[in-house]
């Protein structure tokens, strides 16, 4: 079954639409579902044209296909646990919040929180992610705890935040603070990024390019091999427990 | 008159020992206050009624027409904010939170500009404070980190360190070491024992070096972090690991530079691990006089301190999304309150603009920046001045400020129950 949202040319406002009813599953028993404006409670054909081809018994056959002007949308795809939701274009914060399985592709850039305490699935973003990228929630001890999240963009700061579990890779640049308060899974990042792996307990953090403000309190080990590259290891964070690994190409201290 | 033990309705010290004299209801002369608090209390040019802008004028309204005009406002939005709160009394705070829940908006108070970071820092590892008395009674090591009270909070240090009779200390003045932590060489700094200066943006590496070198790690620091020399970091480790009682007093110069909350996390962290060697506390330098007592309200009302969003008729919290500067940069919202606060000198230029689209409505005593883009002002009295009202002074304790003088100016409370009053029967309707 293929689930075709096009969105309709809002008429004044920039509010943004909290959409977590769109994943797939809900659209197994149709499509009368609500989204949410600001305090207004709008019915789905309301805020999109919608258009549904054939039909699914169960979510992993379902695709939801979202096009317009998506990146006021959030938590599009929260708890997800199977198929596929495809964005052309932007997509707003929360997408993916809490996915346990299935796929999101964002053709375009995603902004804040995108796969945000994600346990299982894939999500893949073409564009570049803002903030808190595949991260934890305000307070919380644990972020993402599995599943693959891939930008082939750049993403914003405090990437992969309290990470516990999965695969992030990024194929730009990451701001300030990627994989900060790590303890476990796996953060790679191909361009530079600043002050990575922060008060890092566990996991392992890859930068294949500079990083910049390296933290004090990460010990050298020496060099690695690693996928065709020459990188330098790490153990840190020493102000914390330290048994973290970080390795990367090259670091300039702010000393 | 002269009315005794006042408290001073200005910074987070929120000083109870001012004395104020008053003659034909005027304030006269303020004896014990720092000039930022004489000044407030000596305050002129009030407005003298609500406004309301009328083409390129102003026109005055009644208390009436005003609210009645906020409440209509409010309960016509599909996003309203609600924002300030640091500047007015609990009481009224209380009122806000129900209109915000009622109308489903958006209630933010100034913490998510000044120490919304160290209150996030809180939420991941808790916070090891004490009141300001304890410090004043034990401390004899003090450390201000990014804060520079004597512009700022100018009593902090006679009240309760560098200045202050302490308890169990039998000559404070001597006994007391003062270290400043900032980037600069500020007037707090000419004071201290000790001076260590950070480049910008170092904070975090310099906090994380002292958390290595106290639990002994010192060999793997560099010879310098952020401008520090790795000397004069094992000398500021030793003289905190072997004080009595320390007690750490952070700034904006932690809370609003890079790495932001993760700074405070840092910071409070250090102190824990200095907790396995003596005693010590950590506490934020809070700005508005009341601003931790918005904080205090919002909490044991919605469950956040604050950037808390009632669309979906529940709380959400999730500063970054739901606070001020954020909703109004992505213009989010569709119309806003403003309660004791100045948005409009503080707040970046793209909020502002989306500020100047939607109606906006403010409850303040004074013309000010914001001003130039409200649709309505209703001028109140001022809390501790001309109205009464609990406030939470920077280390949680709450103080009842008194009133020194008479007016005829409705208070905060008071004008936000008759707008909540005014919604209750438009929703029964």
């Amino acid at each position: 079954m293929k689930v075709t949202l096009a969105m309709k040319p809002a008429a004044k406002s920039f509010i943004s639409i909290e959409a977590e009813s769109i994943v797939p599953k809900n659209f197994l028993d149709g499509t009368d579902l609500s989204v949410w404006r600001g305090n207004r409670e709008l019915r789905l054909d309301e805020v999109f044209s919608v258009l549904v081809e054939g039909d699914a018994d169960r979510s992993e056959d379902v695709e939801v296909v979202l096009s317009g002007e998506t990146f006021r949308l959030k938590r599009v795809g929260e708890y997800m646990d199977g198929g596929r939701i495809t964005i052309l274009g932007n997509i707003g914060m929360h997408c993916g919040n809490f996915m346990s399985g299935g796929i999101i592709e964002v053709r375009g850039n995603a902004d804040g929180w995108l796969g945000r305490e994600m346990a299982g699935g894939a999500i893949v973003c073409r564009g570049d992610a803002a903030d808190y990228c595949a991260a934890g929630y305000r307070g919380g001890r644990k972020g993402m705890t599995g599943g693959t999240v891939e930008v082939f963009g750049s993403t914003g700061d405090f990437l992969a935040e309290s990470i516990a579990g999965g695969t992030v890779t990024v194929h730009g640049n990451s701001g300030d603070m990627a994989g900060a308060e790590m303890r476990g899974g796996t953060l790679v990042v191909h361009g530079d990024c600043r002050r990575p792996g922060a008060n890092m307990k566990e996991g392992s953090c890859y930068v294949y390019g500079t990083v910049q403000g390296m933290l004090p309190t990460f010990r050298k080990i020496g060099t690695v091999q690693h996928g065709g590259r020459t990188l330098i290891r790490f153990a840190g964070d020493l102000a914390n427990r330290g048994k973290g690994n970080l390795f990367v190409k090259d670091y300039e201290y702010l000393d | 008159m002269i009315v005794k033990d006042a408290v001073c309705p200005f910074c987070g010290c929120l000083c109870d020992d001012i004395e104020v004299e008053v003659e034909d209801d005027r304030v006269v002369a303020v004896t014990n206050a720092c000039e930022l608090g004489t000044t407030k209390f000596m305050g002129e040019k009030r407005l003298k009624n609500p406004i309301l802008r009328y083409g390129d004028e102003w026109k005055d309204i009644t208390y009436d027409t005003a609210i009645r005009y906020a409440a209509d406002m409010l309960l016509s939005a599909e996003r309203p904010l609600l924002y300030g709160w640091s500047g007015t009394h609990g009481e009224a705070q209380c009122v806000g939170v129900h209109m915000a829940e009622l109308v489903r908006g958006v209630i933010d108070n100034t913490s998510s500009v000044c120490h919304g970071p160290s209150i996030l820092a809180i939420q991941e590892v808790g916070h090891p404070g004490c009141t300001l008395g304890v410090v004043k009674n034990r401390a004899d090591l003090v450390i201000y980190w990014g804060s520079n009270p004597i512009d700022a909070h100018p009593r902090h240090l006679s009240r309760y360190t560098r200045y202050a009779e302490g308890f169990f200390l039998e000559n404070a003045f001597r006994d007391r070491k003062v270290i400043v932590v900032d980037v600069r060489k500020t007037e707090t700094a000419n004071i201290a024992d000790e001076f260590v200066r950070i480049k910008p943006g170092g904070d975090y590496a310099v906090l994380s070096a002292l958390r290595a070198i106290v639990q002994g790690k010192t060999d793997t620091i560099p010879r310098t972090v952020a401008g520090v020399t790795r000397e004069q970091l094992v000398r500021v480790a030793n003289l905190c690991k072997s004080a009595k009682f320390g007690a750490v007093y952070f700034g904006l110069g932690l809370t609003m530079t890079p790495g932001k909350y993760k700074n405070i996390r840092n910071a409070i962290e250090l102190v824990s691990e200095l907790s396995r060697h003596t005693k010590f506390t950590i506490s934020a330098m809070r700005g508005h006089y009341n601003v931790y007592g918005s904080n205090e309200v919002n909490t044991w009302m919605t469950g956040y301190p604050f950037g808390i969003d009632f669309s979906r008729g529940i709380a959400f919290y999730n500063p970054g999304e739901t606070t001020a500067v954020d909703i109004l940069a992505r213009k989010e919202c569709d119309a806003a309150l403003i309660v004791g606060s100045d948005p409009a000198a503080h707040f970046p230029r793209k909020c502002l603009e989306h500020l100047a689209d939607i109606p906006v409505v403010q409850l303040d005593p004074y013309p000010n920046a914001t001003t130039a883009f409200c649709n309505v002002q209703i001028p109140v009295a001022v809390t501790g001045i001309d109205a009464e009202g609990t406030a939470y002074r920077m280390d949680g304790v709450p103080i009842r400020t008194r009133r020194v003088l008479s007016t005829d100016y409705l208070s905060d409370r008071e004008v936000l129950s008759r707008m909540y009053a005014l919604m209750q029967e438009a929703q029964e309707r």
